[in-house]
């Protein structure tokens, strides 16, 4: 219960610090909260917008919760998420003709494999060499994204663009489609069929318990025999693999082709919504469509009262830091009274 | 090599290496408290902001540079404060911190995007920048390139001499042990984070003052994280911080000079040498000695207990 | 009697009805692919925007720093909802998702620059840097001594490596024997970077900088060297007053004004529109004093030559980096050659990767 509290204190806290601050640059705070969330949440429309944009935030938060399980801190989520769009990339240009019960299952598995090798590699440095995985991943980030560039600019670009760099646009067979008449895509699927199955993993598996008593304190469970250094080792690579299919369904549901425009920062939202959400799979399904939602609404705010883009990345650090410190209120009992 | 070539390139790569330098230091100021602030890159812009406005506001670059300092050590202390008061795990909150600073210092400048404030210019140093070679590398800077010659040793005859320097590493190493001996462990973290966020933010107004006079988003592009694996690089020890440091400025300042000189290889991949070598050097020290120089409490918080 | 109240309330709703359509204001959009405050590419355009906020009956509001993708589709579904009459997208990689909202919205104008695409309700329009770049490259190849021209470059698209070659076919044209040296910094506004990359060029000697980057890092170095410097997108010699030689501008004013008051009076047509020197949407800034006054003159004249139609700067024989003839002798460059051209003339020292 007090983590709820914590949850929607954050981000009242964060809401409020932000109103104050557009107040004093003479923006209406009021206006703003209420275009925020009319942006988000105001239609049937913006609703399915901060769901579609949820699926890929959801998708790297739920492969961060499971790193930081463990108490390995991966940064690389949005490395690994640049990987796993170039590894579908890589199926949908070479076998466009290929009928799509071929086609996509092949870009989710290329894509899987990307972004869990991106994983697995600072694992293994950490593991044999005692490199901080920290800076490792995040060094791959940028190295990951330079990497598309590369391709993009060179090898894979689209003989037709004029020589912007971007790939040929996928082939139909390519593209994970739209559910009915919504702008959903089936990418929502994928969403849930992860989330239950991470959800499963740790609640009712011993390797999940393994996780979770190994994250909090890795010399005694070396000494209960756990392994380690496997642990370690599935973890990266499953928490690449996640945030890789998130860059598969974007290359290939929203965008319909790869560019340096396709990462957007949802890596670093993930650590944002993975620690808000306590490391569940649930709680981050809501956070995840909560701060979709905030991007979203962002926009609207952007349009009718001309607030820079930066804002976005005030308030996900202000939410971070209220879950911090609330954190506090839930981890330790506060007596009002002196201990004797 | 031709040294026609060598030593614009050294000069660049100690003028591209400061404002790393100046991080690093403040940043292994504060673990060798035992607090871990992954911040870097956050405080480093909103110093950069801080500075360039007060630069743009009050016309002295000096006291720009001062404030850009203040403004370091005043967002280290949210952290200070998020990982000593609220407990808060020392990892995500420095990360918290980074989205916030880089937010906030994007956000407040954007009015100020384009414009110039002033700043520092190179002042020749007055007999030494005549020495061949060492000369123009070193001498031929503006003055805060000058500072940051005399911080290494001053750090390093802190820590190995004097009462306060030995207290803070005694709390970075036994936290508990000190606090048993009767050391003030909040005391000194508290300065470790205050005294290292400050220099970050020295290193965040180099940026905005002397390496341009300029400002724009994403100003510090990447360099304070560099500068967090700079201190695993070092050990810890101020010294090789420098090499560190002027290491990567080289090379940031290397890639550019090779497209420059027409190589065919894509600008794409060129980029991708600092953060290269960032992972190759800190796999390469890491290997090379498992754990020496790591204060041993380093990222953990004390459980308050009283 | 009857028939007299019937035209009488006639001409009320007519009258009405055209006041309130006068009364609500046109609405224009703009989408941004970067911060306005950067002194570049969306500045202009912003200068632009702010030019049509100012005639009667129009309002406009813009959404800066836009990735391309899904976030510019939304951003632009979002105006087209809110009933705006015409909406302007400023970067290429816009193209796809502006077509998409096009479909949807038949009943309002949509412009994308820089793009091919087009539909009913859906133009492009771009303008002719290149003209203003080539006239730029005869400054500073009458300015040059060391022959070795520097470029500080953005990223390797097709309009970048259009200015740069019309650049150094400008400075050819002062002297044969020029080179252009090119930097790739991969960022539109970075100002360390930016200096970094002017520096390294002046380090293998080139003596005037030039650039396609949105901040006047690159005109520092150059002044802190004490050599010259060719700006962008405008005036920078406020920076570096000893050593701006002058600077290719854009002026998109006329260009949104002209489109608003097409779309106003409802003549206005899907066309692909690229404007240049003659209709002023590209410029040089007055250059400086330290221009000599007979270079000044040429200059001049050949600005009039190319907005006249008289000369072109694409003509051939033009060959390649490799030597390979691209533009055979006599022949003008057609505009599809132009838009997607991903190749340097000889003289270029660089990749275009």
């Amino acid at each position: 219960m007090s983590s709820c509290l914590v949850f929607f204190g954050a981000l009242s806290l964060s809401l409020a610090v932000s109103a104050v601050m557009l107040a004093l640059q003479n923006k209406p705070p009021l206006t703003a909260i209420v275009l925020l969330f009319n942006g988000a949440f105001g239609s049937l429309v913006a609703i399915q917008d901060c769901l579609i944009k949820a699926v890929p935030i959801f998708l790297c938060s739920l492969g961060v919760a499971v790193a930081f399980r463990l108490q390995i801190w991966n940064i690389g989520a949005e490395g690994q998420f640049a990987l796993g769009a170039i590894g579908a990339t890589w199926v949908a240009l070479r076998f466009p003709d290929l009928p799509w019960f071929v086609v996509l299952p092949g870009m989710l598995v290329m894509a899987f494999i990307a972004g869990g090798l991106w994983g697995f590699i600072p694992a293994v440095l950490k593991l044999y060499m005692g490199a901080n995985e920290i800076i490792v991943t995040l060094m791959f980030n940028y190295l990951a994204i330079l990497f598309l560039d590369y391709l993009v600019y060179g090898p894979w670009k689209d003989p037709v663009s004029f020589g912007f760099p971007m790939t040929r646009e996928f082939s139909a067979s390519a593209i994970v489609g739209k559910i009915g008449h919504t702008q959903l895509n089936w990418g929502i699927v994928l969403c849930i069929f992860f989330g239950v199955a991470i959800w499963i993993f740790f609640k009712y598996t011993r390797l999940g318990y393994e996780l979770k008593a190994s994250g909090e304190n890795i010399k005694a469970a070396r000494y209960a025999g756990l392994p380690y250094h496997g642990l370690v080792m599935l973890v990266l690579f499953l928490s690449g693999a996640l945030a890789g299919c998130a860059g598969f369904l974007e290359a290939s549901s929203t965008i319909n082709r790869l560019q340096p425009s396709i990462v957007v920062g949802y890596g670093y939202t993930a650590i944002v919504v993975a620690w808000l959400a306590r490391l569940n799979p649930v709680s981050i399904g809501i956070a995840s469509f909560l701060l979709a939602g905030l991007r979203v609404g962002l926009e609207n705010l952007q349009l009718d009262l001309q607030v820079p883009a930066a804002f976005g990345g005030i308030m996900e650090g202000i939410i971070l830091l209220t879950v911090l410190a609330g954190g506090f209120f839930i981890d330790y009992r506060i007596s009002l009274g002196k201990k004797s | 090599m031709n040294l026609e070539i060598l030593i614009p390139l050294l000069a660049a790569a100690v003028q591209s290496g400061t404002p790393i330098l100046y991080a690093t230091l403040g940043e292994i100021f504060t673990e060798k408290s035992g607090i871990l602030n992954l911040g870097v890159e956050g405080i480093m812009m909103f110093g950069a902001l801080a500075a360039f406005v007060s630069a743009k506001f009050f016309g002295n670059p000096i006291l720009a540079f001062l404030i850009g300092g203040g403004a370091g050590a005043f967002l280290a202390g949210t952290h200070g404060l998020v990982c000593m008061n609220f407990q808060g795990n020392q990892v995500v909150s420095g990360l918290a911190l980074t989205i916030l600073g880089v937010g906030l210092a994007n956000y407040l400048g954007t009015p100020f995007i384009g414009q110039a404030a002033p700043g520092f210019s190179p002042m020749p140093f007055p007999v030494l920048s005549k020495i061949p070679i060492l000369g123009p590398v070193f001498f031929n800077h503006d003055p805060l390139v000058y500072t940051t010659y005399l911080i290494p040793p001053a750090m390093w005859a802190f820590f190995r001499y004097t009462r306060w320097g030995l207290g803070m590493r005694a709390v970075g190493e036994y936290p508990q042990a000190a606090s048993a001996g009767g050391l003030r462990v909040t005391g000194y973290r508290w300065a470790g984070v205050l005294v290292g966020g400050c220099l970050v933010g020295f290193g965040g107004a180099y940026l905005s003052l002397a390496y341009t006079h300029l400002w724009t988003n994403g100003l510090s592009a990447g360099r304070g994280w560099i500068a967090i694996a700079l201190v695993i690089f070092s050990f810890w020890h101020p010294g090789r911080a420098v090499i560190g440091a002027y290491l990567f400025g080289g090379v940031m300042a290397l890639q550019l000079r090779l497209q420059a000189s027409g190589t065919h290889i894509p600008s794409s991949l060129l980029l991708m040498l600092p953060y290269a070598l960032t992972v190759f050097v800190l796999v390469l020290s890491s290997w090379k000695r498992q754990g020496t120089g790591v204060p041993s409490a380093l990222g953990v918080n004390i459980e308050p207990s009283e | 009697m009857r028939r007299a109240m019937f035209i009488g309330v006639f001409i009320a709703v007519f009258t009405w009805g055209v006041a309130f359509a006068a009364d609500s204001p046109m609405k224009v959009g703009f989408v941004y692919v970067s911060p306005i405050g950067d002194a570049g590419w969306s500045y202009a355009h912003d200068l632009g925007r702010q030019s049509i906020e100012a005639m009667d009956g129009v309002t406009t509001s813009f959404v800066e720093d836009v990735p391309e993708g899904p976030d510019s589709e939304r951003v632009m579904l979002n105006m087209a909802r809110k009933n705006y009459n015409l909406i302007f997208a400023t970067s290429y990689g816009y193209m796809d998702p502006m077509l998409k909202v096009a479909k949807q919205f038949p009943d309002i104008v949509f412009m994308h620059c820089s793009g091919f695409k087009t539909a009913k309700n859906m133009g492009n329009y771009f303008g002719r840097m290149y003209q203003a770049r080539y006239l730029s490259g005869m400054v500073a190849g009458a300015m040059t001594q060391s022959k070795i021209l520097g470029y500080v470059a953005a990223f390797p698209i097709p309009e970048v490596i259009r200015g740069i070659n019309a650049f150094a076919l400008g400075a050819q044209s002062v002297n044969p024997d020029i080179k252009v040296r090119v930097v790739w910094t991969k960022t539109w506004y970075d100002p360390a970077t930016e200096k970094e990359a002017a520096k390294s060029l002046l380090d293998v000697g080139a003596d005037v900088i030039a650039q396609h980057q949105d901040s006047p890092a690159p005109q520092e170095a150059a002044q802190e060297k004490g050599v010259y410097s060719v700006g962008y997108n405008s005036d920078m010699s406020k920076f570096a007053p000893k050593s701006h030689l002058c600077a290719p501008i854009w002026n998109w004013s006329s260009f949104y004004k002209e489109m608003v008051e097409k779309v106003r009076q409802g003549t206005w047509k899907s066309e692909s529109i690229w404007y240049g020197l003659e209709y002023g949407i590209v410029d040089i800034t007055p250059m400086g004093s330290m221009v000599p006054e007979a270079v000044q003159k040429r200059v001049l004249a050949k600005k009039v030559e190319i907005a006249s139609g008289k000369a072109k700067v694409f003509v051939g024989p033009i060959k390649d980096q490799s030597g390979k003839l691209r533009i055979p002798k006599d022949t003008p460059a057609n505009d599809k050659e132009l838009l997607g051209m991903t190749w340097f003339v000889e003289g270029v020292v660089g990749t275009t990767q």
